[in-house]
């Protein structure tokens, strides 16, 4: 689906993120790791095509299906956006409206995306079970609700609008930890039920190594490795991966005496 | 190395040297700044020697000359002479350092009382923070002029009058603005910090409260400077504010103003003053604002 | 022997609505750590608060070296003031931004005057060193420098007045997962050099794990459960705290799909339920009716009337299956 081939992103001559190869497949979740300064968000923002927002020079070629999306225009940007690509956040109520109500955003969403009345409400009413949230989500205010029902809701959405690609940018790392689990879940769930292709970006490895397939590991810009989940967590050829993975703090198994 | 008793001459060169390039790369960058700044300079500098630049120093007191009434810009006069034979060159020039002073005055009177109240009702809160916030709304509720007006009616109009009045008027702007920032540096750590550290409330608010809640205050006072030197001028116009024979700019605007027509240089000298005065203070105000912009901060 | 701090009863309220309901827990004489486990709402950062009078306390007590806190007044609240440091979730936050390094790490030496002016650098500098951070850092500000940085000369300041007791609240949760492991050895090294006693929040399992013998676990202000953190963690018996730990995610572990239950958004506390009555899937009558006590169950203590059947159940979520009541 996605395809990133020699992706450089720039800003003032500096550059911020390389990335050389990077293959996304429908019904995939790839990680990208790393900490901060690493590049992974900018990689995200360049892929929904955001960079240049930010003053950052974009080269090399980023492709959906085919489709070179460095050289889309900001109007052939909003018909992608949202409908064929779309972003979850790490502070999901900085993305929500204040001043209308769930139901309202979630309306005018799936409108301006030209999605019809009598399909937009069985959207939402879908969309809702399968993230475990109650229709009377729609008549709150984003600032009545929790972290987590927001997260939950901003999947909603995504899910709703159909996006063949969700990049999610650090969803959970702002959630308790048992809600987390939930959001974790219903994201799985996203993958399996339509297939869609994600880029889950994240520092917690952990949370990686739940979620993700396959995994590529930035540091300081640069792509250290990439390679299916499993197989980087449990024999990590780089030092810096190895470093990384030793560094995560893990609790103690057994019954110590 | 503690107490650097000896400090080596190249790195004091190396100092100032540096220092230039700062100044030369920061008027690049902040040319409003720039512009405002050294203009300000000249008028204040112009100011504060104006007993001694200005051809004729007594004309900016009480003496008068008749028959040398409303002579037009010439060579011994460059400015022209007034209704009564003053110099208006001297005249200006000496006004500055009247409306600088009052604007030095009122800014001060008003961000001492305006930090202190702000600073008080933000930092410690409660009923405290709305007691003063009533007070100074109160205060808020009267629009410049009335009040000098009516401070003028019951004190004898003078320049030191105007610059009650003004002051009245305006330190409630700054108790608001510094408020707002103590009530948003309260809600930062590092207060917490010295409190569990075991700093007292005072030592707080002197020591970390203050200085990180100055900064928009002075961006403020730069540019109020302009608006209270503009006030003064009015106060002064409308007979509120100095008197005859202190060189205000206003006043004289207002003496000259039935002889626009005729005798222009009575009122155009004075009047390019206050405005000149004023763009000074705005770019200065301006550039400090943008300087200090956050957004702008490169880290 | 005699604890170093010790919680009694603690009933904390914030803006009107009661946010602690008698919390009880000891610390003792370091080098220990104990480690105060909840997520957002268990009261944990109001309670961390309090210990360091930042909080007004109404009810119950905390006793510091046997002496109520905040009853404290003059030199001796100067003394405990000194005793007790705090270290931040956000060094950015509590560094005061227009102040060096070196002033803000010397601060507390001022305010307490226990160091003369001539040798203060000096003993900024040695703290510095301490921390691993070299002395030029002295004149430098805090935003030059990195988050790790950072923390770590928040911790140079705590550690100014010779604390015997430090407050963590998140200490480690901004950091980077590197930068995190090293400033986790730093707590274990003076933990050891200076026979501190830690009170650690975080929501961090692995993190309290690392650094806490004993551990309590709040939920909405309650504890759940409270005991030695190695059994506590590995065979939970409060149904919250083993829904904590099925929640944390592992490298390597393949963690069972969690069966949703709960019914949306918690209802106000009741007086006389147990608090995780809404959510918990063992949930029988008495649960609604009567708050349970904390009582003593393999080698822990446990608030729950279940808690011999806990052991059994599946691992389950929460929250938030909010179809159900909305």
């Amino acid at each position: 689906m996605i395809s990133i081939r020699d992706l450089r992103i720039a800003y003032d001559g500096r550059v911020v993120a390389h990335v050389p190869e990077l293959d996304l497949s429908a019904g995939t979740i790839m990680g990208i790791a790393g900490e901060s300064g690493s590049g992974k968000s900018q990689t995200a923002l360049a892929v929904m095509g955001l960079s240049g927002y930010a003053g950052a020079h974009v080269s090399g070629s980023i492709t959906l299906d085919g489709q070179e999306l460095t050289t889309k225009s900001r109007r052939e940007w909003q018909t992608i956006r949202g409908r064929r690509i779309a972003m979850i956040m790490q502070s999901p109520r900085a993305a929500l409206n204040p001043t209308v109500t769930l139901g309202t955003l979630f309306r005018r969403s799936l409108r301006l995306h030209g999605v019809s009345r009598a399909d937009s409400k069985a959207r939402m009413r879908t969309a809702l079970d399968e993230v475990v949230l109650s229709p009377d989500i729609l008549d709150r205010y984003p600032h009545q609700v929790s972290g987590g029902q927001a997260q939950r809701f901003a999947i909603a959405l995504v899910s709703a609008l159909r996006a063949d690609v969700v990049i999610a940018d650090e969803p959970t790392s702002a959630l308790d930890v048992t809600v987390q689990a939930e959001v974790i879940e219903v994201l799985r769930d996203l993958r399996d039920r339509h297939g869609t292709a994600m880029l889950f970006i994240s520092h917690d490895l952990a949370v990686i190594s739940e979620l993700a397939d396959s995994v590529t590991i930035m540091r300081h810009g640069e792509v250290v490795e990439s390679g299916p989940t499993a197989l980087v967590m449990q024999t990590p050829r780089q030092v810096y991966t190895r470093e990384l993975l030793a560094a995560v703090p893990t609790i103690r198994r057994g019954d110590p005496q | 190395m503690r107490g650097q008793a000896t400090v080596p001459k190249s790195r004091t060169t190396a100092q100032a040297q540096s220092r230039w390039r700062t100044l030369a790369s920061g008027a690049r960058r902040y040319p409003l700044l720039f512009v405002g700044v050294s203009l300000a300079t000249v008028i204040v500098v112009v100011g504060l020697l104006a007993p001694w630049i200005t051809p004729y120093p007594h004309d900016a007191g009480s003496a008068t000359h008749a028959t040398a009434a409303l002579q037009s810009p010439g060579a011994h006069h460059w400015f022209g002479t007034d209704l009564v034979g003053r110099d208006v060159l001297t005249r200006v020039v000496h006004g500055a350092r009247v409306s600088l002073a009052i604007a030095i005055f009122v800014l001060l009177i008003a961000a001492v009382v305006g930090l202190t109240v702000g600073l008080t009702a933000g930092f410690v809160g409660g009923k405290v923070d709305t007691l003063l916030m009533r007070i100074t709304d109160v205060f808020l509720a009267f629009p410049a002029l009335l009040l000098s007006v009516a401070l003028s009616a019951v004190l004898t109009a003078s320049a030191t009058s105007a610059v009650v009045a003004i002051s009245a008027t305006w330190w409630p702007w700054y108790a608001r603005l510094s408020r707002a920032q103590a009530a948003a540096i309260r809600r930062t750590g590092y207060c917490d910090a010295a409190r569990v550290i075991g700093a007292s409330r005072s030592r707080q608010l002197w020591r970390h409260v203050l200085p990180n809640a100055a900064t928009p205050v002075f961006v403020q006072m730069s540019l109020d400077a302009a608006g209270i030197i503009l006030t003064a001028a009015t106060l002064s116009y409308l007979g509120l504010g100095a008197q005859d024979p202190t060189p205000e700019w206003g006043l004289m605007v207002s003496q000259g103003q039935s002889l626009a027509t005729t005798a222009w240089w009575v009122v155009t000298f004075p009047g390019l003053a206050i405005v000149l005065t004023a763009i000074a203070f705005n770019f200065i105000g301006d550039g400090l604002q943008t300087a200090f912009d956050p957004k702008r901060a490169r880290r | 022997m005699n604890a170093l701090l010790s919680v009694r009863d603690l009933r904390l309220s914030y803006d009107s609505t009661q946010v602690v309901h008698g919390v009880d827990f000891e610390v003792p004489q370091g080098p220990y750590g104990v480690g105060l486990i909840g997520e957002s709402g268990s009261g944990k950062t109001t309670i961390a608060r309090a210990l360091l009078l930042l909080h007004p306390i109404h009810r119950g007590s905390v006793a510091f070296e046997g002496a109520d806190v905040s009853r404290l007044r003059g030199s001796d609240l100067k003394a405990y003031r000194r005793a007790v440091q705090l270290v931040f979730q956000d060094g950015d936050g509590s560094l005061d931004p227009r102040m060096s390094v070196g002033a803000n790490v010397g601060e507390p030496l001022v305010v307490h005057r226990s160091v003369p002016r001539a040798v203060r650098r000096d003993r900024v500098a040695e703290l510095l060193a301490e921390v691993g951070l070299p002395e030029d850092m002295i004149d430098r500000y805090p935003h030059q420098l990195s988050g790790g940085q950072r923390q770590r000369v928040v911790i140079a300041r705590a550690l100014a007045l010779e604390p015997k007791l430090l407050i963590l609240d998140e200490p480690t949760s901004a950091l980077d997962v590197t930068v995190q492991e090293r400033v986790l050895k730093l707590f274990e090294r003076l933990r050891i050099e200076r026979g501190l006693a830690f009170v650690l929040i975080s929501h961090n399992l692995a993190v309290v794990d690392r650094l806490c013998e004993s551990s309590v676990v709040l939920y909405r202000g309650s504890v759940v459960e409270r005991g030695p953190t190695a059994s506590l963690l590995s065979r939970p018996r409060h149904p919250y705290t083993r829904a904590l730990r099925a929640a944390v995610p592992e490298i390597g572990v393949v963690r069972p799909p969690l069966t949703r239950i709960g019914s949306g958004t918690p209802p106000d506390q009741a007086d006389n339920a147990c608090p995780y009555a809404a959510r918990c899937p063992l949930a029988v009558d008495r649960c609604r009716t009567e708050t349970p006590a904390l009582r003593e169950v393999d080698g822990r203590e446990v608030a729950c009337h279940r808690a011999e059947d806990t052991i059994e159940i599946e691992p389950f979520t929460t929250h938030h299956d909010d179809r159900k009541h909305g």
